[in-house]
């Protein structure tokens, strides 16, 4: 059984991926071997729409950071949009939004592609401790 | 086939039962008046701690069952993960510097961290001579 999809869709500025249902040990795999594919054909710039995300645990959270230093490498990134709450809280509690931009929706990401680089620039924010990322992170509102 | 008691489920050694294990879960920790967030952040330091069996214990042998207990005791929601893998603590396990983490873009080995910032109290039992299981149990307070 598989409660986990994905969809893949193209805009000038970026790739968009849309994920639904639940991202776990089991599935985390399908969302590696889709932007490993990506990655791959030299596609560096990321969008993951999680609005229709349900759940997330470490081993999604793992997809991420798996390849997050080579898309910005290659002068792109992985930016993260309209998680629901009980999402971003999974990722607030160990600090990730201290090296990814997560952001409200689409529009939000393509507007931070389309300026120089479109990469968070994460040296400055990585110096806080994670007890600290209240005071940069982005989430839901 | 799982095995359904009312407070307990037994599932195969396989990352594919677990979502099953999380609807158990999800529908207990309700029953016991845990909220929304609450029944969230219990479900996902069980889908942890069952990952790691399925993972590191069972090594995905699928041949091989695990099981979950819910049960409350004074104002506590415990749970008790049971295997017949080889024995691992997770408390022995150092919890990465996330700062560290990210500045060397680590991944994996974050789902101990995550089950001890998202319940209060974590105990680990060994398999003995009288008990062939280890038995994790994962507690929360079920005080506000």
């Amino acid at each position: 059984m598989s409660n986990f999809s994905i969809s893949v869709r193209n805009h000038d500025l970026a790739t968009v991926l849309h994920i639904s249902g639940f991202l776990d040990a089991h599935t985390a795999p399908q969302l590696e071997s889709r932007l490993e594919s990506l990655i791959k054909d030299g596609v560096y710039k990321l969008v993951v729409n999680f609005d229709e995300l349900d759940y997330i645990s470490s081993a999604g959270l793992g997809v991420f950071m798996v390849f997050i230093e080579e898309v910005r490498s290659n002068e792109g990134d992985i930016k993260l949009v309209q998680m629901k709450p009980k999402v971003f809280t999974v990722f607030d509690l160990l600090g990730f939004p201290m090296l990814f931009d997560i952001l409200d929706n689409e529009d939000e990401a393509f507007v931070r592609f389309s300026e120089k680089g479109g990469s968070q620039d994460s040296s400055s924010d990585a110096e806080q401790d994670v007890n600290d990322s209240s005071e940069i992170r982005r989430g839901p509102q | 086939m799982a095995a359904f008691k009312p407070n307990r489920i037994c599932v195969p050694g396989s990352t594919s039962e677990l979502h099953r294990v999380r609807a158990f879960v999800e529908a207990r920790a309700r029953q016991c008046g845990v909220g929304e967030q609450g029944v969230y952040n219990i479900t996902l330091a069980v889908d942890e701690a069952c990952s790691n069996v399925i993972r590191h214990a069972y090594k995905h042998d699928q041949g091989r069952e695990f099981c979950v207990t819910i049960e409350i005791n004074d104002n506590e929601l415990i749970i008790e993960i049971s295997d017949s893998g080889d024995a691992f603590d997770p408390m022995t396990i150092r919890t990465p510097n996330m700062k560290e983490y990210f500045e060397n873009f680590r991944h994996g080995g974050l789902g101990i961290s995550i089950i001890r910032r998202v319940v209060d109290k974590i105990e680990y039992l060994p398999a003995s001579a009288g008990r062939p299981f280890n038995i994790l149990k994962l507690i929360k307070s079920l005080r506000d």
